[in-house]
């Protein structure tokens, strides 16, 4: 239970904040009340800072024995009906990958921050590399969908955590936060809304009208079709299935036969709703003869690069993921009917979203990427580039 | 009780003792999916009978369940219960979640030997360590029943299992030692020959506010009993034993097997080697309990000691 001593808001205004402290306020203002966690470097500062949080909101932080422990205590939590969520690095997403497979077979609503680091293996631990996402959106055995927000900011560190809070509590799926070392560890002003405008933008966790407790898990509706997403059961209440047991089961949470109709249920949620999932932000498009696509961090090198590039009259946008998984299919296709390049400067060596943009420009239009590891994007590598394909 | 099954839904009896209702619906010719002869059918069915003696809320005593044959038990105990089939050896980790989460709540994890002596040992130790306030069953059939008879870290010195076809060889993991290392304040163990020293441990546990480890020995006839021979865990006497292929000459030899507490004391090593000691191994209700200590650290972070 949050306790109303006022404790759970921030003073309204402008705070200096690293990363993964404004992450963890975040996290807090949508309502979270239980953490477990784990210490790992570069996310370290997220248990530190809710360890002290947790408490004085009547919120629980636990540092359990491992991350396995942590991401079970976490479910565990969430299904007796607490916002739960978990903060890790890769190697710790490795080890939280099983659980994250069964919380999306019984549709348990929890938040993810993955604060990236270099890999493979322990890696440069305070380096950032974005070479999660390839795990991010396959975790776990069994197909199902997440859902991955990618801020670049600390101020988006902030909002899209409860954003994220909101999609794990509409769509009940795996919920992940790419965030990065650097990211993560990046001191900036984070300007803290009131209360009031918090509190408008929060999905509660509420139990449904007690005629709605037949149908506990998502379930294709018999007369439209259309899927529908029930809200989370809780246990200790009286909406809850007499088992949660992680087999294909129909909206009562019984065991069925049907595992087709189960997956396509669980894979739809998503799916069908990429319209309100996906979140896309342009620069400078309209006009734009070449398409910057990025997520995270690379994206503010672009805009200075966009910018230069402007100057000197070559056409060039950018259109950014904020949402990088589920991909956004359709809105890439609108944004580069038109484009002569695509650029996609990521901070990874292989180009995972590069490769899911020539999916779907079908290598019509040439994708230039730009790798880059442990280490920003400068913006004269962007420029370099833009100017190559100009010529 | 394979009639139960072909009952309709609104011919279902209000009583605790019947299937979970909807086992009618999945299996059309229901009955227990226990072999003949597990052990498995008496924990169930004493379990549902002291939910139901004891008038134990069902919102209040959530059942987390690990992975093993035992998980087919889901079915079969108290049917107002709410139970989650947790992965394999994860139960005590999404306990502790449940009850940090709501603390009115006492969780009860059904666990095997594999599940919280093999996998799931490091949350095992760390359950009993924090002392949270729950109740951990452990039902050590000294195999890996459900993949098929592979040796477990309990199987007993000599034993054949698939994994160790000539003979196991590897010291033995004691559930109770254990948790008796690791901190966790009520500690017993029982047989399924002894079922009324099991409700009374299970009522004490119910009781007790703090971490209760039961451990309960069951027999596996399929995959123990039928490649062992009754002379196990009694080498030292000479006695040359036959295979134990039937359920009773397992009971049988669970009793033989072991020896009561107050008994061991006086036993050499030796006599005790491959026996199981019962009886309650401590019993300390006035350690602090994690959750109760958690919320004190609450109250003085909120600043109103």
């Amino acid at each position: 239970m949050i306790s109303e001593n006022g404790k759970r808001f921030l003073e309204p205004g402008r705070h200096l904040m690293m990363g993964n402290e404004a992450m963890s306020e975040g996290a807090i203002s949508a309502g979270l009340t239980y953490f477990g966690g784990y210490p790992i470097t570069p996310s370290t500062e997220v248990i530190e800072h809710l360890a002290r949080r947790l408490p004085e909101i009547g919120g629980v932080c636990m540092q359990m024995e491992d991350e396995l422990a942590s991401i079970n205590s976490v479910i565990g939590a969430s299904l007796v009906g607490a916002k739960a969520m978990t903060a890790t690095s890769g190697p710790g997403l490795s080890l939280m990958v099983e659980t994250i497979s069964m919380a999306a077979n019984l549709e348990i609503p929890f938040v993810f921050c993955d604060v990236q680091r270099n890999g493979p293996g322990t890696g440069f631990v305070t380096e950032p590399h974005h070479n999660d996402l390839g795990l991010v959106r396959f975790s776990g055995n069994g197909e199902f969908q997440v859902i991955a927000l990618a801020p670049m900011t600390c101020q988006e560190l902030f909002d899209l955590t409860i954003t994220a809070f909101n999609f794990a509590e509409i769509y009940r799926c795996p919920v992940f936060i790419l965030s990065d070392a650097y990211l993560g560890h990046l001191h900036e002003i984070v300007i803290i809304p009131s209360k009031e405008e918090i509190l408008e933008r929060v999905v509660n966790r509420e139990l449904p009208a007690p005629e709605d407790y037949v149908k506990k898990f998502t379930y294709f509706d018999d007369i439209s079709g259309e899927i529908v997403i029930p809200k989370p059961p809780q246990m200790g209440t009286d909406y809850c299935p007499g088992l949660f047991i992680h087999q294909p089961h129909n909206y009562e949470g019984l065991p069925t036969p049907k595992p087709m109709q189960f997956i396509k249920s669980i894979m739809d949620k998503v799916n069908k709703n990429k319209d309100k999932i996906c979140l896309t932000d342009k620069y400078k498009l309209e006009d734009a003869e070449f398409v910057i696509i990025a997520y995270g961090l690379p994206v503010r090198a672009s805009y200075r690069a966009v910018d230069i590039a402007r100057n000197e009259g070559i056409k060039v946008g950018i259109f950014r993921l904020i949402t990088v998984w589920p991909f956004p299919d359709e809105k890439v296709k609108d944004v580069v009917k038109d484009a002569k390049a695509i650029i996609v400067p990521e901070l990874n060596y292989t180009g995972v979203i590069a490769e899911q943009v020539e999916r779907v420009t079908k290598l019509e239009t040439p994708v230039i990427k730009i790798p880059q590891v442990c280490e920003f994007h400068h913006p004269d590598d962007i420029l370099k580039v833009i100017r190559e394909v100009a010529k | 009780m394979s009639d139960i099954g072909r009952m309709l839904k609104n011919e279902q009896p209000e009583h605790p003792y019947v299937p979970f209702s909807y086992a009618g619906s999945m299996f059309n010719n229901f009955a227990t999916r226990f072999c003949s002869g597990c052990g498995y059918g008496i924990i169930a069915q004493l379990f549902t009978r002291i939910f139901e003696d004891e008038h134990l809320d069902p919102k209040l005593f959530p059942t987390v369940i690990g992975i093993g044959c035992y998980s087919q038990m889901l079915l079969l105990v108290h049917y107002k219960s709410q139970k989650i089939l947790a992965l394999h050896g994860r139960a005590p980790a999404v306990a502790t979640g449940m009850k940090m989460a709501n603390p009115r709540m006492k969780p009860i994890i059904f666990s095997g030997d594999g599940d919280s002596l093999g996998i799931g040992g490091n949350h095992f130790i760390h359950l009993c360590r924090r002392n949270l306030d729950c109740i951990m069953l452990i039902f050590n059939n000294s195999i890996y029943a459900m993949t098929g008879g592979q040796g477990a870290p309990t199987t007993l010195f000599g034993a054949q299992s698939t994994t160790t076809p000539y003979k196991m060889f590897e010291n033995r993991s004691d559930g109770v030692e254990l948790a008796l290392a690791a901190g966790a304040t009520y500690v017993a163990r029982t047989t399924v020959a002894h079922p009324r020293t099991y409700m009374k441990y299970f009522r004490r546990a119910l009781a007790h506010k703090g971490t209760s480890v039961i451990e309960i020995i069951t027999p596996c006839i399929t995959y123990f009993g039928r490649k062992n021979l009754d002379s196990l865990g009694a080498e030292y006497t000479g006695v040359k034993g036959e295979k134990m292929d039937q359920g009773f000459k397992m009971i049988d030899w669970i009793k033989r097997n072991t020896v009561r507490i107050n008994q061991a004391k006086f036993m050499s090593e030796e006599e005790l080697f491959n026996k199981y000691i019962i009886g309650e191994f401590r019993y300390e209700p006035n350690k602090p309990e994690y959750s109760e200590e958690y919320a004190k650290i609450q109250k003085i972070a909120m600043g109103d000691k």
